[in-house]
């Protein structure tokens, strides 16, 4: 065991023993990253709260795996006594995007789980106010899922000022002159659009 | 008898709203019975456009979040990636960074204090404290070319070095601004007024306040000492000597005195910053924008802001871009659920008084 | 209750402040000046701009279009855009200054603009504020988010690489070469430059995205000796790359040798490749002479499912990178596995057959319908001075071919090299190898000298002498007519009053004798071309000892084309891979567009 990491390591002890199955290790000093099993969140967060001081629900996180067809929930706990951030995670499937409300924990995470509800799709059971958050009247698929595309959307509702047609693109400009012709294979690496 | 029950659409435009949003309040004669936080009047989704730009180009968006005090986004940003690289910081960057900081948070009191004396019917405030302010901005002006949005810390320490000169302008301001502080004494924390609208008002429950996610000076307010530049020291605070003022009471007045002496608290830290700072590099370059790939990782860093506890957890999927950029500012909780819980009870007149109390700013709730 | 007197009096201090110097500024009477970096509107300094684009690129807002203005061209090094900012649209971040490599782009301290006109909100910096020079504050000098400077190719030592013929570079490693992709902007400007146009961002592009097979494809797309050129190309592109303004060009050529030798051997390089081949269509065309030139023909012809035959005197392929650039830049192994490559995929080469003397150049030309020639020039010039018929008075190119080769060859410790082209220098280097003292004899200056100055520094690490203005005069030989000494006078620069280059003449009587075992000559060589039958020399046209083609390397002959060094000026590789891609569109139009008049001329 790490001398430097006394604290964390023992925290990642007590994690292991009681959820057998956790996948709890030390990112750095102060932080700890915990994985679970989706349905072992409500009960290890509870413990976590109620027994590890993990006090401080610091911050909830989603973030989309598209590729893997998952979201990963992610929630930042503190605390204040171990001076430790507890990064949990899970995985939820995306399809069907379903999960728990911890409001009973922390009741700040009814906020959060708004928002991930508006943003991400996701139904949180047992939050019952899963309302319009940030967004009104909102008809699209959830913003905050990789496969909405921003810049679509905006070519969609939006309307461009009229005056710059005139731009060139700097590669078409130089092949045109040279004749260069770039094979179709390679084009994806010339697009230097950053959008 | 029950009084009728109204209901009551506080903002979004109204002059003691921090930003536009609205508070629905269910209000029994004066008495709030309920609230309701509403945002969307400023949703820019900037987290999701971020996952369209590369890593460089997200730097001059996360300063937009907050207007009052953008440094900590950008710091947070930067010290994010540095983490999922494992790049280091020149020591130099570092304390110019502290002292962009504790600027940031000098200028952010300046608009609290015009904001907070202004909602209880001091004019004079915020026309002195709003003025004081400038002086910082023009530090800012010069340091990084914007008086606003500074775009100026970033990944490997900072865009510019020190123009010449810079470090006694930033001590002449600092004895200016020193010599301010007995004038808002008198106007403002003296003023029988203020205190009487903010004493025993807005009051948090000291026992509930770390489950309910309080932070910055609102918990300090409530007596718990907590201060991330303590807590988990970031750049150079670990090397710099000072305190972290608590006040009891978990109202107005405590939450407005906390802040009243983080100001000098903050003085002392630019001069020593700018005593102690080490010559060298100021930046250790990244590679050419367009083609910085971040490693794949993830990070969850803190930075004690004018209003708490400002968190970002960020996630790099190897690529050009973030696969995302999670902002968490106090507001987010302070102006959701707290808010909607120490509104009940309360009078209609402290709305705002309260909202200022707690640094609710809805460019951060929504992002 | 108590009265809290303070609290009620104290705030009246306020009024001391009465009839005090107010601390705002009386606009519009009085201005304030903005700091001095201040981020405002732009200014672009339009001569230095090279119009690249990068700005636009990096620009998160897209306020920046890059546009054709007048008075600007896209010329060699310049794609004669310039950028107009949307006024509308920037947020004054200047990612896009700091991303400029020419530093052409700043920002400066007006901002103040106020129009009911909508599109006056569109400016291009520079041409509609020509007075923001005056106002620069925001500059990128020395700030700069680009990387100027080159990660180093790792070499040998000099002292080690003396002692043997083993390759001096030693290539990037995966981590530098990605470093070294990253540091490019992606702007193509640079492809002009390339004689064949090579998608230069796409495969750096590739690389710095770490996919490396992608590069080589890409690579391969229009220069089947890729690998060659990535050790030993002459690198145009790398005098016009964008970042060289200001910096170290991006090492393109690096980047490509890293690329394809990630393909260890032929079939790797197959697989990766992966090329189409079209099934036969029935059309033959002869090729004479495998050196670059030829075998791009044969390659892309055979691709293409013509049936093609290459023709090579020698007993190996690759013309004068096999024979003629040394081994210690080109190793035997790497050019033969892309001439195997090469043969999988469908070249047929006939080696030992020098066509004029094997085979008639009538016989070819009844068995193929169309033919290229690429023999290069193999002849050398002479210095046409005393004694240099002597033994121990050789030509470079025999001396290279012959050591190439793996023959021995006499030249003795102390040895004189005449000339300052690589191949002067290759002669040298391979001297020093051969353990002998070197001495190389140049008319002119060491900027003059035509060869690439990094082999010019590699020679002189590895203890090469190089005397400059200095003109030989005779070869001193002993009773057996062998050489002993070569006589030499200085020679002092005379400017051109016609501005060209300065030319050297000899100072009278500053002459010197210096002691050799041999001399070697490396002042230039021409082409042979006696195999041609009369009425084929008669038929086309031959000037200064090079054939006359057009835009698709086809001679006045329909079917004759012709490249390489007896074409081009250039005399390099990539130049005859570029006379070869371009006769093979000439010969595919030729045979298989029906449509061609004007008795098969292609223009
Ligand atoms: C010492 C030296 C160093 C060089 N270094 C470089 C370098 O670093 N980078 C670079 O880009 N270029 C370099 N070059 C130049 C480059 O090698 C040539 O420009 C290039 O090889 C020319 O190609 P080519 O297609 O014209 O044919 P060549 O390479 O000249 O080949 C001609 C081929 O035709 C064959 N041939 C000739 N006559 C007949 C015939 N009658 N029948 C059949 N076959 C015949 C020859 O045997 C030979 O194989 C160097 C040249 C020399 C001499
Ligand atoms: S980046 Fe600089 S050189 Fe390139 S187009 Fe823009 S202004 Fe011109
Ligand atoms: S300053 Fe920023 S927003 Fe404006 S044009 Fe340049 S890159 Fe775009």
């Amino acid at each position: 065991m790490d001398k430097d990491f006394i604290n964390e390591n023992k925290t990642i002890e007590e994690i292991k023993n009681t959820f057998h199955s956790a996948e709890a290790k030390l990112q750095r000093k102060n932080r700890i990253i915990v994985k679970l099993r989706s349905d072992l969140i409500p009960p290890f967060l509870s413990y976590a709260k109620n027994y590890l001081s993990f006090d401080h629900l610091a911050h909830f996180s989603c973030v989309d795996w598209i590729e893997d067809n998952q979201f990963e929930l992610v929630y930042i706990l503190y605390s204040y006594e171990k001076n430790i951030i507890a990064i949990v995670k899970t995985r939820i499937d995306r399809e069907k995007a379903e999960f728990v409300t911890v409001k009973h924990l922390w009741r700040q995470a009814e906020t959060f789980e708004r928002e991930f509800h508006e943003m991400y799709g996701i139904n949180f059971t047992g939050n019952n106010r899963l309302t319009e958050f940030i967004l009104e009247d909102w008809d699209d698929i959830p913003p905050m899922r990789r496969d909405f595309d921003t810049m679509q959307y905006s070519k969609e509702n939006f309307y461009t000022r009229p005056g710059r047609e005139d731009a060139q693109d700097v590669r078409e400009v130089i092949t045109k002159k040279s004749g260069e012709k770039i094979p179709d294979f390679a084009k994806e690496f010339s697009v230097r659009k950053l959008k | 008898m029950r009084e009728k029950e109204t209901t009551l659409y506080f903002g979004p435009q109204h002059p003691g709203i921090t930003g536009n949003m609205m508070v629905k309040l269910k209000v029994a004669g004066d008495t709030i019975v309920k609230a309701e936080t509403h945002v969307g009047y400023l949703h820019r989704a900037f987290e999701k456009l971020m996952e369209r730009r590369t890593w460089m180009q997200s730097f001059p968006i996360v300063c937009r979040i907050c207007v009052p005090e953008p440094d900590p986004n950008e710091e947070n940003l930067a010290r994010a990636v540095e983490e999922i690289e494992g790049r280091e910081v020149p020591e130099r960057a570092k304390y110019i960074r502290v002292m962009v900081l504790e600027l940031s948070r000098l200028a952010a009191y300046f608009l609290w204090m015009g904001g907070q004396s202004g909602t209880a019917g001091l004019y004079t405030v915020p026309q002195w404290s709003v003025g004081d302010r400038d002086y910082i901005l023009d530090l800012f002006e010069e340091l990084t070319g914007g008086r606003i949005y500074h775009m100026y810390i970033w990944a490997g320490g900072v865009r510019r070095d020190l123009p010449e000169g810079f470090a006694d302008k930033v001590l002449k301001t600092m004895d200016y601004i020193e010599s301010r502080l007995p004038e808002y004494d008198k106007l403002m924390f003296d003023n029988a007024i203020f205190q009487k609208r903010a004493q025993g008002i807005g009051v948090i429950d000291k026992d509930k306040a770390l489950e309910w996610g309080v932070v910055g000076p609102p918990l300090r307010g409530c007596g718990i000492k907590h201060d991330v530049r303590k807590d988990e020291p970031y750049e150079v605070y670990d090397k710099l000597d000072f305190v972290v003022p608590t006040y009891e009471g978990g109202d107005i007045w405590a939450r407005a005195m906390v802040r009243r002496k983080e100001m000098e608290q903050s003085i002392s830290i630019i001069r020593q910053v700018i005593e102690k700072m080490p010559g060298g590099e100021y930046y250790n370059k990244v590679p050419t924008p367009l083609n910085w790939f971040v490693p794949p990782g993830e990070a969850y860093v803190k930075t004690e802001s004018a209003r708490g506890e400002f968190g970002y957890y960020v996630v790099s999927d190897g690529s050009l871009k973030p696969r995302r950029v999670h902002v968490r500012g106090p507001a987010y909780v302070h102006g959701v659920s707290l808010l909607e819980n120490i509104l009940v009870g309360a009078n209609i007149s402290d709305v705002a008084m309260i909202m200022n109390s707690l640094g609710v700013c809805p460019p951060e709730i929504e992002r | 209750m108590a009265i809290n007197l303070k609290g009620i009096v104290s705030p009246y201090n306020a009024l001391k402040q009465i009839g005090r110097k107010p601390h705002t500024v009386q606009y519009p009477f009085q201005k304030k000046e903005a700091a001095q970096r201040y981020r405002g509107f732009h200014y672009n300094d339009l001569e230095e701009c090279i119009g690249c684009g990068t700005c636009a690129t990096i620009c998160q807002n897209e306020a920046i279009d890059m546009i054709f203005i007048d008075g600007f061209e896209t010329t060699s090094g310049d794609s004669g855009l310039r950028p107009r900012v949307d006024n509308g649209r920037c947020c004054w971040c200047a990612l896009c200054v700091d991303s400029c490599p020419t530093g052409s782009l700043s920002l400066t301290k007006d901002y103040l603009h106020v129009s009911d006109d909508p599109d006056t909100f569109l400016l291009v910096p520079g041409l509609d504020n020509p007075e923001g020079k005056e106002n620069l504050s925001w500059i990128s000098n020395g700030n700069s988010l680009l990387d100027y400077q080159r990660i180093p190719m790792p070499e040998l030592e000099g002292k080690e690489r003396v002692k043997s013929f083993a390759e001096v570079v030693l290539g990037y490693s995966e981590d530098q070469a990605r470093a070294e992709a990253a540091r490019c902007v992606g702007c193509g400007i640079c492809t002009d430059n390339c004689p064949v146009h090579m998608h230069i961002p796409e495969y750096i592009n590739a690389i710095a995205r770490g996919d490396d097979e992608m590069a080589v494809k890409i690579i391969y797309d229009n220069n089947p000796l890729g690998e060659t050129c990535g050790k030993v190309c002459t690198r145009r592109c790398e005098e016009i790359c964008a970042v060289s303004k200001r910096g170290e060009p991006i090492a393109i050529r690096w980047l490509k040798r890293y690329a394809t030798e990630k393909a260890k051997n032929k079939d790797i390089l197959k697989e990766i490749v992966n090329p189409t081949i079209l099934p036969p269509n029935g059309h033959s065309v002869g090729i004479i002479g495998a050196g670059p030139g030829g075998l791009t023909v044969g390659y892309y012809l055979a691709l293409r499912g013509f049936d093609v035959t290459i023709y090579e005197a020698k007993d190996h392929a690759g013309g004068m990178i096999m024979y003629g650039i040394p081994k210690y830049r080109l190793p035997i192994d790497s050019i033969d596995k892309q001439i195997e490559y090469m043969k999988s995929i469908g070249v047929k080469i006939l080696f030992n057959t020098k066509v004029g003397k094997d085979i008639s150049f009538n016989e070819l030309k009844q068995k193929h319908e169309a033919i290229y020639i690429g023999i290069g020039f193999e002849v050398p010039y002479k210095l046409g001075i005393k004694g240099e018929d002597a033994e121990g008075s050789i030509q470079a190119i025999n001396f290279l071919r012959a050591i190439n080769s793996e023959k021995h060859v006499e030249i003795g410790d102390k040895v004189v090299v005449v000339g300052g082209g690589n191949v002067a220098i290759d002669a040298a280097r391979v001297s020093r190898r051969l353990g002998a003292e070197v001495t190389i004899l140049y008319r002119r200056r060491v900027e003059d000298m035509p060869a690439d100055w990094e082999e010019i520094e590699g020679a002189e690490e590895e203890g090469v002498i190089i005397h400059p203005q200095a003109i030989p005069l005779e070869i001193i030989t002993d009773e057996n007519n062998k050489v002993k000494a070569i006589k030499y006078a200085n020679a002092e620069m005379i400017p051109d009053p016609k501005g060209g280059r300065p030319r050297p003449k000899i100072i009278e009587g500053d002459e010197h004798i210096i002691e050799v075992t041999s001399v070697i000559a490396a002042i230039g060589q021409e082409a042979d071309y006696s195999f041609l039958p009369q009425e084929v020399l008669e038929s086309i046209e031959i000037k200064r000892g090079r054939i006359v083609v057009n835009e698709y390397q086809q001679t006045k002959l329909p079917w004759l084309f012709a490249g390489g060094d007896i074409a081009n000026r250039r005399a390099d590789a990539i130049s005859a891979i570029a006379d070869g891609y371009r006769a093979v569109k000439g010969i595919e139009m030729l045979l298989l567009n029906k449509e061609i008049k004007n008795g098969g001329r292609l223009n």
